[in-house]
């Protein structure tokens, strides 16, 4: 009795990590057997069997992937704890299909189902067996001769016979009457759509989406997630947003539904018809298509502002300044008030004189040094929190330091008034 | 409502008027008054121009110029109407959920929204901010699909 307890508290210090419940529990391999770990080991299990559901569809029949959505097309393989990418294969699911039939992960499965009790009767659910990676291999080789000799980049949108696709059925269909070459700007130039958004706000759309294959489990079914989505990117949003409303409205009635069409960016979305939505959108791609030629630096590389290179004679513009004059001189008094850390505060400081001057006709130059752009530093660009405190301790006692310094060096004077020293100046 | 607007076409004007802006909120809209969405927002923006005065210029930017090009390219611009806010000539961007912090793409929904998020830049920028988070509902917030290139 006395040994067994022993035993038990033996074992209960060491502390192990479950990957499933995540947690450190000092229970052995008790834990297994407890509610928590049972439950999440199988929604964990469900989880991914249902992203196998997708690459199983993959793997009967193989599609090309083309290389702007291969950033979408990606598995997190819970056995090997390792993020299966296909930024570099050709086929859909083409790097996860391999990883799924190699001799690691089943290994690695057999592992993880042993030491988290999954059942070692469901491994082979897990797995892809190699009779059948064999015949996928071989499809992919017959479809890449395909494409070789017929090089067409026309996506396959299957038809869905389902009740949400034969409610914008022909709005899909005008729409790619009507905006054919919307859809080659996508593909031909490697047009990757925003899939992200981000913060919490924006998951309104983000439920919304979900709400959407929750909504249609036939759809999923169909033909896999992943293809559904794309067709989905392929379409323009005023059409994804009808999509959303339609299959919303039908699976629940939603108060914000309406809400959301009328919110919308572009006024033909109401009318789902494929003549209003061309009103609106042929003009966007030739904005971006003109400024497509030459990528340079832009606002999201973090370039140098165009309204600082100062090349040709960039005098600033006399229709503007009287109005400006007038605006600087009613706030010189006030501009002490101004909180001195506010954006730009130096630059409004110096522009304000730069003007000041230039009403008086005095000559003003105009370069500005690398670092007008704030720079945060510090745990904003790198290293921990901690790290960054020690950074900003060292430096503040080096200032304080600093600063005695300086008051040890005022050289010390007798007292002068100041109205004495009024009169020296003058 | 080009005559109601200043109308900025050429790049030195937009230099200009962006460096000269001092402790008040630019408002740009890129766009082209040809475009029905883009003359919504130019309402919006004419009927609230003289409500934010004592904060804010507004003025529009025509994306057809040759000259407004190079910024149509800084600013990533492929939808129209985008508004860019600047502060003491200093970008302001702003978090509306979407994945485009640097501009808001589209029109508003009515002249309060406007003002709202004008207000929050003005605020922001007053205590030092470069970004800050929308002050309007989400499903006011008119949404948009980014297209990233070379990605």
């Amino acid at each position: 009795m006395n040994q067994k307890k022993k035993k038990n508290s033996n074992e209960q210090q060491q502390f192990e990590y479950c990957e499933v419940c995540r947690l450190n529990q000092n229970q052995g391999r008790r834990h297994n057997y407890f509610p928590n770990h049972k439950t999440s080991l199988a929604t964990l299990l469900t989880r991914f069997q249902s992203k196998l559901t997708d690459v199983k569809f993959f793997l009967k029949t193989p599609m090309l992937l083309r290389p702007e959505h291969a950033h979408q097309n990606r598995l997190w393989c819970p056995f090997c704890s390792c993020d299966i990418l296909e930024l570099d294969s050709h086929f859909a699911c083409g790097n996860a299909i391999e990883h799924l039939a190699s001799v690691e992960h089943w290994k690695s499965v057999k592992g993880f189902m042993w030491k988290y009790g999954g059942g070692m009767d469901r491994l082979d659910l897990f797995r892809i067996s190699e009779v059948d990676y064999a015949k996928w291999e071989k499809k992919c080789r017959s479809l890449k001769t395909e494409a070789s000799k017929v090089k067409s980049v026309v996506p396959v949108v299957e038809p869905l016979n389902n009740i949400h696709n034969e409610l914008n059925a022909d709005c899909v269909n005008s729409f790619q009457e009507n905006n054919v070459n919307v859809l080659n700007f996508s593909v031909t130039n490697g047009v990757v759509p925003l899939h992200s958004y981000t913060n919490e706000r924006a998951q309104v759309s983000g439920s919304v989406l979900s709400s959407l294959s929750e909504a249609g489990p036939s759809l999923h079914n169909m033909s896999g997630g992943i293809q559904v989505r794309h067709a989905e990117y392929l379409k323009n949003s005023t059409d994804y947003m009808e999509n959303r409303h339609c299959s919303n409205s039908l699976a629940r009635e939603s108060s914000s539904c309406g809400y959301l069409t009328s919110g919308s960016v572009y006024p033909g979305v109401r009318i789902a018809n494929g003549e209003d939505i061309s009103l609106g959108f042929p003009k966007l791609t030739q904005i971006s298509s003109t400024s497509q030629e030459g990528i340079e630096g832009n606002v999201h590389t973090g370039a140098p502002p165009p309204w600082f290179d100062a090349t040709k004679g960039n005098k600033p513009d006399l229709a503007w300044k009287p109005e400006l004059r007038g605006h600087v001189s009613s706030k010189a008094g006030k501009s002490s008030k101004l909180n001195q850390r506010r954006v730009g505060a130096a630059w409004a400081e110096r522009r304000k004189l730069e003007l000041e001057l230039e009403s008086k006709g005095g000559h003003v130059n105009n370069n500005f040094d690398a670092n007008w752009l704030p720079n945060f530093g510090r745990v904003w660009q790198s290293g921990t929190r901690k790290e960054s405190r020690k950074e900003f301790q060292a430096e503040n006692k080096a200032t304080h330091k600093a600063d005695h310094q300086s008051e040890m060096l005022m050289p010390l004077q007798p007292y002068i008034s100041k109205r004495m020293r009024k009169d020296a100046s003058e | 409502m080009e005559y109601l607007l200043p109308t900025l076409r050429e790049k030195r004007e937009v230099d200009s008027l962006i460096r000269d802006t001092l402790d008040k909120v630019l408002v740009l809209r890129f766009g082209r008054s040809s475009d029905a969405v883009c003359l919504q927002l130019d309402d919006i923006l004419y009927k609230s121009a003289r409500d934010v005065s004592r904060f804010a210029t507004v003025a529009l930017v025509d994306v057809d110029s040759e000259e407004i090009q190079v910024y149509v390219k800084y600013f990533d611009i492929t939808f129209i109407p985008s508004t860019v806010f600047f502060f003491n000539a200093h970008h302001m961007k702003m978090d509306s959920g979407s994945a485009d912090h640097t501009k808001w793409v589209g029109t508003y929904m009515r002249k309060q929204d406007f003002i709202d998020v004008v207000e929050a830049i003005y605020r922001g920028a007053m205590k030092g901010k470069l970004i800050v988070s929308c002050p309007l509902p989400p499903e006011r917030i008119p949404k948009f699909q980014l297209l990233y290139k070379d990605l």
